[in-house]
């Protein structure tokens, strides 16, 4: 993890309200499922940094021991929703902004850790396509990515991952693209299609706890990636506290509650107490 | 790099020859620190968290993470929101117990080359002579700082913040129970903040450090809920500098004790300005959030500073001029 002034290298808007910007960073090593505390502006206010999920990373490649990319830059997704978003969104190409990362422990990569056989199958909501780029570009073939929004914003999201070899559905509230009704009945259809899988997921809050209730409910582990306010990104300010389960018996670490930066994003659903979310 | 830049900036002012910059070092009631600069409680866990970011040994002092007599989980979330030029926390005093930190975390802090000065928390007096007396032995802690100031627990902190009689009872038992240097953070939260000074200087407090948090409370207006758990917490951040920029001015006036400078500091400007209002020196809080390496950027400008008025830091504080 680094802290460091990045210069922006473009900042454009992809659809109504979603944006790319692209951040310079020599030698950043990313794992899928990452993210970086971003400085919007310079101003007093908004006074804090705000967390975005790490896109793609520029000029990538593969480095197998470190379970990541090396690149000359990342590129972050994002939509603009508030006062931080909005600053961001005015920046151009040139701009300075400070940026803290990569932070936290990313997706397991099927590749490092389990069995390779294992089909990832990856569950985003709206713009929680975001920490799936790299993933589904790594596993291609051997991954699906199910994608659930409200209506046809979901076409901007899911571009970038057309050319990749992972497999893609939607589904959409309104039924304008895909299938009509909502993610997890997706993800049923992708479990019963049998062989050994694992899910990851990525969106608001309601539909992790779904993500997670389906995964279990069908025998098949799952992870999430979480989202809290936080100020530091560093494990310091305490206040991206999450109620966890197992974590309880790490060594020098109070009891009970878990950090979304420093001991996240990604935990298994199991290790979350859904009830206290 | 920022060293070298200071020097630069020194045989600008001064012309040719070598330049010798004005003395950093100030004495806070036998706490000596190489230079102003602290960080604040709660903003910079037990200090070796940012390693990585800064030189720790550049720092005057490392003020880590109340300690209680046990862990604390700290409470549920969410426990922050940003605010206008600031934030809102109820974390809860989350800790690891003051065991923990003697055992796991010291041994390392006392490898890097600053002060350390442990804030101590409890329920009862009897719980702050608890951990004052355990911090007293251990090799590596300089000073202790009582937190009679946390808005974000129903039992101890505050409680003891807002009354004079409470707040002296306290720091005289720690007083007692400790060789170290003892610091007392007072919360803003008073209408006479020199009555509360005066108390904990007579109880024997050596050194007064405010302000602690502003209590106060962010609506979602969708859900008509406070945005976080606990509903109140403590405001921090540059919104609330004005406050205490008074505020240590009405405690250096009222007492005859060093004073140590807290609320929104978020450059080496903002932290000149307390020594000014009468601050022997500062603890930068939520700018390390912001920015990991805020703290030590701080020391750098007040040398900048005080090379350019060719001036000590210890001449600095008070010199607020009529």
């Amino acid at each position: 993890m680094d802290s460091i002034t990045s210069k922006i290298l473009y900042n454009e808007e992809v659809a109504p309200g979603y944006f790319r910007i692209g951040l310079e960073w020599k030698g950043v090593l990313v794992l899928p499922g990452q993210f970086v505390m971003l400085r919007v502006s310079d101003s007093l206010d908004p006074l804090l940094r705000r967390p975005f999920g790490i896109y793609k990373v520029l000029n990538p490649k593969w480095v197998k021991s470190a379970g990541g990319y090396r690149g000359s830059g990342i590129e972050l997704l994002y939509s603009v929703v508030g006062r931080g978003t909005i600053r961001l969104s005015r920046r151009v190409a040139g701009d300075v902004a400070g940026l803290l990362g990569p932070i936290g422990n990313g997706f397991p990569v099927p590749e490092q850790s389990r069995n390779k056989e294992q089909k990832v199958i990856m569950v985003a909501g709206g713009v929680g396509t975001v920490p799936f780029y790299l993933l589904a570009d790594l596993l291609g073939a051997d991954s699906a990515l199910l994608v659930g929004a409200r209506s046809k914003e979901v076409l901007a999201l899911v571009k970038d991952f057309r050319p990749l070899k992972c497999k893609v559905a939607i589904s959409t509230e309104d039924g304008s693209v895909g299938a009509k009704g909502l993610v997890t009945d997706l993800l049923k259809e992708e479990i019963a299609k049998g062989g050994p899988s694992v899910v990851y997921g990525c969106g608001p809050l309601g539909m992790l706890k779904a993500v997670a209730e389906v995964s279990e409910s069908l025998g098949v582990d799952s992870f999430v990636s979480l989202e809290r306010s936080m100020a530091c990104g560093i494990g310091v300010c305490l206040g991206c506290a999450v109620k966890g389960t197992e974590h309880a018996a790490r060594p020098g670490r109070p009891p009970e509650y878990v950090m979304v930066c420093s001991d996240g994003p990604v935990f298994k659903s199991s290790e979350v107490e859904w009830s206290r979310l | 790099m920022k060293k070298n830049d200071n020097n630069k900036t020194g045989n600008n002012k001064a012309g040719k020859g070598v330049t010798k910059l004005p003395s950093m070092a100030v004495n806070v009631a036998g706490l000596k620190l190489s230079n102003p600069v602290m960080t604040a409680s709660g903003t910079f866990g037990y200090g070796l968290e940012f390693a990585p970011y800064l030189d720790l040994s550049r720092l005057g002092g490392v003020v880590v993470k109340g300690l209680s007599p046990k862990p604390r989980p700290g409470n549920p979330g969410p426990r922050i929101v940003e605010t206008p030029c600031g934030m809102l926390n109820a974390i809860g005093l989350q800790n690891v117990g003051v065991d923990a930190f003697i055992e796991e975390k010291l041994p390392k802090l006392r490898k890097v080359k600053t002060r350390v000065i442990a804030n101590i928390f409890g329920e009862s007096v009897a719980d702050y002579v608890l951990v004052a007396k355990k911090l007293d032995g251990a090799r590596g802690v300089h000073a202790v700082e009582i937190n009679i100031s946390c808005p974000n627990v129903k039992k101890g902190g505050m409680s003891f913040g807002v009354n004079p009689k409470e707040a002296a009872r306290v720091v005289r038992a720690v007083r007692k129970a400790t060789a170290l240097p003892v610091i007392t953070k007072l919360s803003p939260n008073v209408s006479d903040i020199a009555e509360m000074a005066r108390a904990v200087e007579e109880a024997g407090s050596d050194v007064i450090s405010l302000i602690n948090t502003i209590p106060g409370m962010v609506i979602d207006i969708e859900k008509r809920m406070p945005v976080i758990a606990r509903g109140i917490g403590g405001l921090s951040g540059p919104a609330i500098r004005p406050i205490a920029v008074r505020m240590v001015n009405e405690v250096y006036n009222a007492v005859s004790l060093p004073v140590i400078g807290i609320g929104g500091i978020m450059n080496a400007s903002d932290a000149i300005e307390f020594m000014i209002a009468g601050a022997s020196a500062v603890q930068v809080g939520t700018a390390s959030f912001v920015d990991p390496q805020a703290a030590e950027k701080v020391v750098d400008g007040i040398a900048d500073y005080l090379v350019r008025h060719k001036m000590s830091a210890k001449k600095l504080t008070g010199s607020l001029q009529k």
